[in-house]
């Protein structure tokens, strides 16, 4: 899963990134709006993290354009708390709001809420033959024993599991898996496979040769 | 109830007043009309009775029997035409005079023994005697008998001669006088009445909308108005001073309200870095270095706070007139040099250079004062300007002012955003936090401070090519 987080308190925005890095996520980050707008129209982000005071460019012009080519889910910061700034937010196609100052398991929470509904998906657990997948406690079983997956590992099951069904091409998966400072060399991405594969069974994921990877439901 | 309502009040004196006046008018009209139909009727009644007596005088014998001028108060005019040389025309002129016409006139002469001689046949059928003529009474009288008016007189020898008349006719042109007089009254205060209650409610309905406006404002809608429609008359000045009022209040309140919350929402983003920060710090097990910088992160965000508290609070203090000044003679070149020195290293870290141009400028300040809104400037004209760009920094005097010139050639700032700067919490750019670190309270204070001092400050500025903020004090000497 990849995230832009838009905000332009550097420190918070240090801190949100790396909180949702070691949640594997894949995260960019943007300090105003204009480079905001610029990335989020740029890449397929799983949801995107939107402080509305920004210099430049706001969080309200931001989104208004963004909605003009893309339907990627947006989460609002704000420290405007009244009702009015709320339905604006919401009326404007922002996917839900938080306010400052905010609690950072109710912002992943919600995050999470975010990119499983806009993947279609209702419940944070994953049942996939005898693997289950727990989003919430980022947790993989197989029959019932937990398996220890790297977060790379992780995000890769997690992605496919919620686009199960679908065949998801590699430039998919890097363009959600990998943040703009991976430096990922394209086998890397097979490696990733071939170790899922060997902890919760070959047939786990399906390659579809010359289009990408599935998870069969 | 209805007699503490100003409209009823006005109401029942102004119907007062009408009725006393219609009464008193009509009562006057009425007296006099009464008195004039009287006078007609005793002026006939005296006529008559000259000639009544006239006549019943015997013929002139060579001369005026005696006694007999009292009865005649003035010669007849036709005195003259009376020389009777029969004696009898008159009589009967008299007897035509009485029984012919309508008028009712009637007449009764008594003997002096009180049997009556003669007699009209008009008259009513019983006619009371006149007491007896004693003397110091006036010999001709006038009294009201019943609905007749009539008029007796005594003779020298002591016949008794009344002559009378019905008023009836007159008592009834009166009565019919004083109805259309009521009729007349009754319409007249029926619309006085009506009037009045008219020009009372439009009086008072500015009252009603005074009251309902401020009750609504009471109530909590401090936008609420009253709409004066009349701005000249009493209430419409009122109306007006009172929404100024409203206004002011109404704009001090929004003011209130909308710097508590953005200084909350100043707060907010401080509190929310130390939130996710050690949130996040928390969540496991960190390096030494790693809790080390998220200490640094949350004493950054603490200072942050720090800063807007300390600025809030000595607003707070201007706001409530407790801030206190030491104010002594001092050079403003002096100090402009002393702040430009401490922000020196600043300007060079930032690459800008700080040009200073001091001529003496001495004035009466709080130098310490004066030392913040120069580091607040200083610290905007470096903050908001380019690598390479410059401040220039001026003192100089002019006529009882001192004056501090600080000019950058940074990006300017936009004409709509220069009447704002000095608002609390106000930026020119929508963002808040801003890497600037600054509390968006700098030049509000600078305001409040040089304002303390009865000076001014004023900002002017180019886009594009910079901006100049001129700070004013009075050269007290």
């Amino acid at each position: 899963m990849r995230i832009l987080v838009v905000e332009d308190e550097p420190d918070l925005l240090r801190s949100l990134a790396q909180a949702l890095r070691e949640e594997s996520y894949a995260v960019d980050t943007a300090a105003d709006g204009d480079e905001g707008l610029h990335k989020a129209e740029s890449w397929e982000y799983d949801a995107i993290v939107l402080d509305v005071m920004l210099p430049k460019l706001d969080g309200w012009q931001l989104l208004a354009r963004l909605r003009k080519t893309k339907k990627t889910p947006v989460l609002m910061l704000t420290a405007r708390d009244r009702t009015m700034d709320r339905v604006r937010g919401l009326d404007t196609g922002a996917d839900d709001y938080v306010v400052k100052p905010f609690d950072l398991d109710e912002l992943l929470a919600r995050l999470r809420a975010l990119i499983r509904r806009s993947a279609g998906q209702t419940c944070n657990t994953l049942d996939i033959g005898d693997v289950s997948i727990d989003t919430a406690a980022r947790l993989v079983t197989r029959a019932g024993a937990v398996v220890e997956l790297t977060a790379r590992e992780y995000g890769l099951v997690a992605f496919l599991a919620l686009h199960r069904g679908e065949v998801v091409t590699r430039t998919a998966l890097y363009e959600h898996l990998f943040d703009e400072d991976d430096s990922s060399l394209s086998n890397l991405l097979d490696v990733h496979v071939s170790n899922i594969r060997k902890k919760l069974g070959h047939e786990f994921i399906i390659t579809r040769r010359g289009h990408g990877y599935s998870i069969e439901t | 109830m209805i007699f503490h309502s100003i409209r009823w009040r006005l109401q029942i004196w102004h119907g007062l007043i009408l009725v006393l006046v219609l009464a008193g008018f009509g009562f006057t009209a009425h007296r006099l009309q009464q008195g004039d139909e009287m006078r007609r009727v005793d002026q006939g009644l005296q006529h008559r009775l000259r000639l009544l007596s006239e006549s019943l005088r015997p013929p002139p014998r060579g001369g005026r029997p005696e006694g007999r001028p009292g009865l005649r108060m003035d010669p007849p005019p036709d005195e003259g035409g009376f020389p009777p040389p029969g004696g009898r025309r008159p009589r009967e002129n008299v007897s035509d005079l009485f029984e012919a016409n309508e008028d009712g006139f009637y007449f009764i002469v008594w003997e002096p023994g009180g049997v009556v001689s003669k007699r009209s046949e008009n008259g009513p059928a019983v006619v009371f005697q006149p007491p007896p003529f004693l003397r110091g009474m006036p010999r001709s009288q006038f009294r009201m008998q019943g609905d007749s008016r009539e008029l007796y007189e005594f003779t020298p020898p002591g016949e008794c001669v009344l002559v009378g008349r019905s008023v009836a006719p007159e008592i009834g042109r009166l009565r019919q006088l004083a109805l259309w007089m009521l009729l007349f009254g009754g319409v007249v205060l029926t619309l006085g009445l009506a009037g009045g209650w008219w020009l009372a409610t439009r009086a008072i309905r500015p009252i009603h909308e005074i009251t309902e406006a401020a009750a609504k404002i009471a109530g909590g809608d401090l936008s609420h108005r009253i709409s004066a429609t009349e701005t000249d008359s009493e209430f419409g000045q009122l109306a007006a001073v009172l929404n100024s009022t409203f206004a002011r209040l109404d704009a001090a309140f929004t003011q209130q309200a909308r710097f508590t919350s953005d200084a909350s929402h100043e707060l907010r983003t401080p509190v929310t870095v130390i939130l996710s920060q050690t949130q996040t710090t928390l969540a496991r097990e960190r390096t030494a270095a790693d809790y080390k910088a998220t200490a640094e992160t949350c004493q950054r965000a603490a200072q942050r706070m720090r800063r807007l508290i300390e600025s809030l609070l000595q607003l707070a203090r201007f706001d409530a007139g407790q801030e206190s000044f030491r104010q002594q003679p001092c050079d403003l070149a002096d100090l402009t040099r002393e702040s430009a020195d401490l922000i020196r290293p600043f300007a060079d870290e930032r690459g800008v250079s700080l040009i200073v141009d001091l001529k003496a400028a001495p004035c009466m300040a709080d130098t310490d004062r004066l030392a913040q809104v120069m580091a607040n400037l200083l610290t905007n004209a470096i903050v908001h300007n380019r690598s390479g760009g410059e401040v220039r920094v001026a003192s100089f005097t002019e006529p009882s002012f001192a004056v501090i010139t600080v000019t950058d050639n940074g990006p300017g700032i936009a004409e709509a955003d220069l009447a704002r700067i000095f608002e609390r919490f106000y930026r020119a750019d929508a963002s808040r936090t801003g890497a600037t670190g600054g509390t968006g309270l700098g030049l509000a204070i600078s305001k409040a401070i040089v304002e303390a001092h009865g000076g001014a400050i004023q900002a002017s500025s180019t886009l594009g090519s910079g901006s100049c903020f001129r700070v004013r004090i009075p050269s007290k000497t």
